[in-house]
């Protein structure tokens, strides 16, 4: 499933880009190549041969604007930099050129009048603009992703740390004990008086009181604990299924820190409703891994897994 | 209920190594043994991670989003599900801050007060980004054949999604 959703994601993605990078080779909504003509408002006794900061009014639109003029043999060329009382074309061919600045435009000067200053520009020519934005996204999302796992080294060992000491000093013990009754429903499969039940419990009531920071490290805890039990190494087992799926739908007692900086005072309002919501969709994740359970069979050995996947890490 | 909140991290950070030293465990040495573990971890997360997130990101900027607002629009209409929480709906399960982009949008368009918004609100209160969750809790452990989790916790999300339109719309429609 997940391979497919994840090719999909690729695939869905490539097809849209293309057709909507198409339609605009069709459409050309950058008006690709067009001159546009504009009126150079030099300084006092500017010489139109030298470098220098000019003001310039576009044809038929409101206002002037900033630019650099730069003199070259051929042809002149302005850096103009971008305000966004400019015509709507310009911002959009500004935000969408290949240029790592959306703050300037880069026109070549094709025609000069240099008695009335009247020019003729022609700005950056803006192909396949979605192609290259999901690639962009692609090798963004992979920088983001490294700085988000290592972002955790902190919090984990933190965690990873305190868990250690409640196991030696018996106190994981204790808090076992506790939650063993509804555990022994959730992951039968868990012995009795397993760690694994004490740090799914805290991993549960840290996501119940809407704490992400302490959650994620004992989830991953939790699931280290059950990968000590699991028959096979990369294949998921049920009860680690379970636990995902009850991560996925987490209870909440409280909102997400983070929603509540969105709609400040006004979560108390919705706290009902939330709470009504991930309860449901805590009993419908659960009632269906339950049910998945019953056609899935734990692994009893390595040997299910096909040959090619059994390559350990 | 978020007083008890701010009370609860710090007493079980303190709780924990005081237990510890009351049951005359070497508390610091356990500690640092313990923690070391959480580079590997991290670091083991990291091509799960970015195997996701890569795709989500592509999937976000191809605009194929707007294409199944429209599509999915009439059928929606149809059955009593607002459009305007389509993409929500669709970015919740893949993107934490995506969701939250939503919400904001969401929030400057029709304003805080608004139905829809408040159904999008619970939806992102009530629900995690499944896939993240998936990257992150199996590649600690390199799991990569998952199993029908990744089922399960869209199944888990899709009632969210459903019930925070219905309970919304009694609470406050």
């Amino acid at each position: 499933m997940l391979n497919y959703i994840w090719a999909g994601l690729i695939i869905i993605s490539l097809i849209f880009a293309v057709t909507q990078d198409i339609t605009d080779l069709v459409q050309d909504p950058y008006q690709n190549g067009k001159e546009h003509s504009i009126e150079v408002i030099f300084p006092e006794n500017g010489d139109p041969d030298k470098r220098q900061n000019v003001r310039f009014r576009i044809k038929g639109h409101e206002g002037t604007f900033e630019a650099a003029w730069r003199p070259y043999e051929d042809n002149p060329e302005m850096i103009i930099s971008v305000d966004e009382d400019m015509p709507e074309l310009w911002l959009d061919i500004a935000r969408d050129q290949d240029s790592p600045t959306e703050e300037e435009l880069l026109a070549e000067v094709v025609a000069f009048d240099r008695a009335t200053r009247q020019a003729e520009i022609v700005l950056p020519e803006v192909y396949y603009v979605k192609l290259n934005a999901i690639a962009t996204a692609a090798f963004n999302m992979a920088e983001f992703a490294v700085t988000l796992a290592i972002g955790l080294v902190g919090i984990m060992a933190l965690w990873l740390g305190l868990m250690k000491i409640a196991e030696k000093s018996g106190l994981m013990y204790l808090l076992v004990k506790a939650v063993q009754p509804f555990m022994r429903f959730l992951f039968p499969n868990v012995p009795r008086g397993h760690a694994a039940h004490g740090v799914i419990s805290l991993n549960m009531a840290a996501n119940m009181l809407g704490l992400g920071n302490a959650a994620t490290p004992l989830g991953i805890k939790a699931m280290e604990e059950l990968q000590k039990l699991n028959p096979s190494k990369n294949r998921a087992s049920n009860a680690q299924c379970m636990l995902l799926t009850v991560n996925t739908a987490s209870i909440q007692l409280l909102p997400p820190a983070t929603l509540v900086a969105l709609i400040g005072t006004g979560v108390n309002e919705l706290m009902i409703s939330i709470l009504i919501v991930t309860f449901i969709s805590l009993l419908v994740g659960i009632t269906a891994a339950k049910i998945y359970e019953r056609f899935h069979p734990e692994d009893e050995h390595d040997e299910n897994i096909p040959e090619d996947q059994k390559r350990e890490d | 209920m978020r007083t008890i909140a701010s009370f609860i991290l710090p007493l079980i950070i303190v709780l924990i190594p005081l237990y510890g030293l009351i049951k005359k465990v070497h508390v610091y040495e356990v500690f640092v043994d313990g923690a070391k573990e959480g580079f590997h971890i991290a670091v083991r997360i990291i091509p799960y991670l970015v195997a996701i997130l890569f795709a989500i990101g592509m999937f976000r900027e191809s605009g194929a989003m707007e294409f199944f607002m429209m599509a999915l629009a009439p059928v929606l209409g149809f059955l009593g599900f607002p459009v305007e929480l389509v993409p929500m709906a669709i970015f919740r399960p893949l993107t934490g801050s995506g969701s939250v982009g939503v919400l904001a949008e969401m929030i400057a368009t029709y304003g805080e007060d608004a139905l829809v918004v408040k159904m999008a609100a619970t939806m992102f209160g009530s629900t995690e980004t499944t896939f993240y969750v998936i990257a992150v809790y199996f590649g600690a452990i390199s799991i990569r054949q998952v199993k029908y989790s990744v089922q399960t916790g869209l199944i888990a999300d899709l009632a969210g999604i459903i019930t925070s339109v219905i309970v919304v719309r009694i609470l406050f429609g």
